[in-house]
């Protein structure tokens, strides 16, 4: 994996965090040990939110130990009581935009998914015939896809859609926590997550139509841009 | 089921922020009332939540690679960290 260094590695830290010198230790900062062991915990969930982001699974570990050996360059700048997993989660998605070039053959025009909207799928299962009054809401198009055409469907929404709706399912984050981590205002999370679970909707069903799991549409709007 | 088209309208524009408990405790009121008295808004609900709960499971589904932590470990070292 290529990796671009900044010119300032002070972008390694979330933001709002001074970067302390090694001499000015502070009374909430946690000793290596206790920052070893945070790290050690978020080193599964890290590398499966990794992995969604990359899409290849030696890129995933590389990103994870990057993130890592960064976290642990600058773990003076961790505080006790806030959120690790909100902070070493920055350095990474930090990293993935820096240093990391994804292999993606295919990503969807946001004017081609523009027309998405809050119940994209019910309207189209109930269009097509899907939805009974007793049926099992559980039993819907997405339970009957497999894990490679959900995770297909996610990486072709534009990055800046992806990349929330991806934190957003990997991990149990709210707005604010998704906020910290990409350094942007709750405003923004909720507007791009919204849109993007939106966006995400009208590309599962486009891969639904694929595999058969739903008839093909005739209204175009919802076929190939 | 509630004739008033505004209402359903209005439950479904916060269709996404109730999902997520981002809503505030009063609008969590105003949302909960209006699914006890509207069948189809309370489908529709119930569906985009069965979604979510869905594209959680799947996505998260990811084989993590054995000795991560061992190799890990083994960087850190080696970089004299």
């Amino acid at each position: 994996m290529s990796t671009a260094s900044r010119p300032d590695d002070r972008s390694a830290a979330p933001a709002g965090d001074a970067v302390l010198s090694p001499d000015t230790a502070a009374p909430e900062q946690v000793s290596d040990q206790e920052f070893e062991a945070l790290l050690i915990d978020m080193l599964e969930p890290a590398y499966r939110l990794a992995f969604r982001l990359t899409g290849d699974k030696q890129d995933a570990e590389d990103l994870v130990q990057e993130a890592a050996l960064r976290a642990f360059r600058f773990r003076h700048t961790f505080q006790r009581g806030t959120s690790f997993k909100a902070w070493f989660y920055r350095i990474l998605v930090n990293h993935f935009y820096t240093g990391t070039r994804r292999k993606r053959s295919t990503m969807t025009s946001l004017g081609d998914l523009s027309d998405a909207h809050e119940i994209f799928l019910y309207a189209r299962s109930a269009d097509a015939g899907l939805l009974r009054a007793d049926a099992d809401p559980s039993a819907g198009v997405v339970s009957r896809m497999a894990e490679d055409d959900v995770a297909r469907a996610l990486a072709t929404l534009p990055d800046e859609f992806r990349t929330v709706a991806t934190l957003y399912f990997m991990d149990d984050l709210s707005y604010q926590e998704i906020a910290d981590i990409l350094g942007v205002p709750i405003g923004t999370v909720r507007s791009r997550l919204h849109r993007g679970r939106h966006m995400l909707q009208k590309q599962l069903w486009r891969i639904a139509e694929e595999l058969g799991i739903v008839p093909e549409t005739v209204d175009s709007s919802a076929g190939e841009g | 089921m509630t004739l008033d088209r505004y209402t359903c309208l209005e439950t479904v524009r916060r269709l996404d922020d109730y999902l997520d408990r981002e809503l505030s405790p009063a609008e969590t009121t105003e949302v909960e009332r209006h699914l006890q008295t509207c069948e189809g808004c309370l489908r529709r609900f119930q569906f985009e939540g069965a979604v979510l709960d869905d594209l959680r499971l799947k996505l998260r589904r990811v084989p993590v690679p054995e000795n991560l932590e061992g190799r890990l470990r083994a960087i850190l070292s080696s970089r004299g960290v």
